[in-house]
C-alpha cells in the first residue's frame, strides 16, 4: 500500500512538471539552432548528412556515452549469463 | 534443431552481400542516410546468418567483449585528439579552415570505429542468448 501510494506521488510530481513545461512551450520554441546547422553544418563539419554531423562532431560527448552505454548493457547480459542461478 | 538444406543455402548466398552491405553503409554514412550505428547493426545480422550455415558453432564471448573494450578506448582516443590540434575536446582534430574534403577523414575513421563496436556488441549479446538457450 506505502509503494503504491509512493507510486502515486512521484506520477502526480512528473504530471506537474510535464504540465508546466506544456504552459511554456510557446515562448521556449525557436529555430536558431536548425537554422544554424542548415547553413553552416556542411561548410564546418564537411558531412552532407546532417545527422552525422550532429552526432560526429557538434554532440560528438554524447555518442561517445551512447556507445558506452552498449557496453555496458553488453557486460550486463554477459554478467547475468555466466552467474545464472539454475547452474 | 534441424535446419531446411533451402535455407542454408540462401544463407550462403547471401551472405557476403549482406556484408558489403554493412560496410557500405558505414563508409557513406557522411554524404548518405546511415553511419556507424546502421550500418554495424547491418553487420552483426549477417553474423547471425551464420547460425544457419552451422548452428553448433562455438564463439569466444570473453574475447568480443575484449575487443568491444579496446574499441570503445580507441573512439575516446580519437575523440581527444582534437585537443593537441584544435585546441578542443570532442571536435574534428583537422582544422576548421582547412578543405571540406579533409574533414570526411575524421567522419570516416570514427564511424568505422563505431561500427566495428556495435558489431562486436551484437554479436555478443546476441551468442550469449544461443549459449543459454544450448
Amino acid at each position: 500500500m506505502i509503494k503504491r501510494m509512493f507510486a502515486i506521488i512521484i506520477l502526480v510530481v512528473i504530471m506537474f512538471a510535464f504540465w508546466l513545461a506544456y504552459l511554456e512551450i510557446g515562448e521556449l520554441k525557436n529555430e536558431y539552432a536548425k537554422n544554424y546547422y542548415l547553413d553552416k553544418g556542411f561548410e564546418e563539419t564537411g558531412s552532407k548528412n546532417l545527422v552525422t554531423a550532429i552526432y560526429l562532431d557538434y554532440r560528438l560527448f554524447d555518442s561517445i556515452f551512447e556507445a558506452g552505454i552498449l557496453l555496458l548493457a553488453v557486460t550486463g547480459i554477459m554478467f547475468m549469463s555466466k552467474n545464472d542461478e539454475r547452474r | 534443431m534441424r535446419i531446411s538444406l533451402i535455407l542454408v543455402c540462401i544463407s550462403r548466398l547471401l551472405y557476403p552481400f549482406i556484408l558489403l552491405f554493412g560496410f557500405y553503409i558505414i563508409l557513406n554514412g557522411d554524404k548518405s542516410p546511415g553511419g556507424g550505428f546502421q550500418g554495424g547493426v547491418i553487420l552483426a545480422t549477417a553474423f547471425f546468418i551464420t547460425y544457419f550455415i552451422d548452428p553448433k558453432k562455438i564463439i569466444n564471448l570473453k574475447l568480443l567483449v575484449k575487443i568491444e573494450k579496446y574499441l570503445f578506448a580507441l573512439i575516446l582516443i580519437v575523440a581527444c585528439i582534437s585537443y593537441f590540434t584544435n585546441g578542443e575536446f570532442f571536435t574534428n582534430f583537422i582544422p576548421v579552415d582547412s578543405p571540406i574534403e579533409n574533414k570526411r577523414i575524421f567522419l570516416i575513421l570514427l564511424n568505422f570505429f563505431i561500427g566495428l563496436k556495435v558489431t562486436t556488441g551484437l554479436i555478443a549479446v546476441f551468442s550469449a542468448f544461443i549459449e543459454e538457450g544450448r
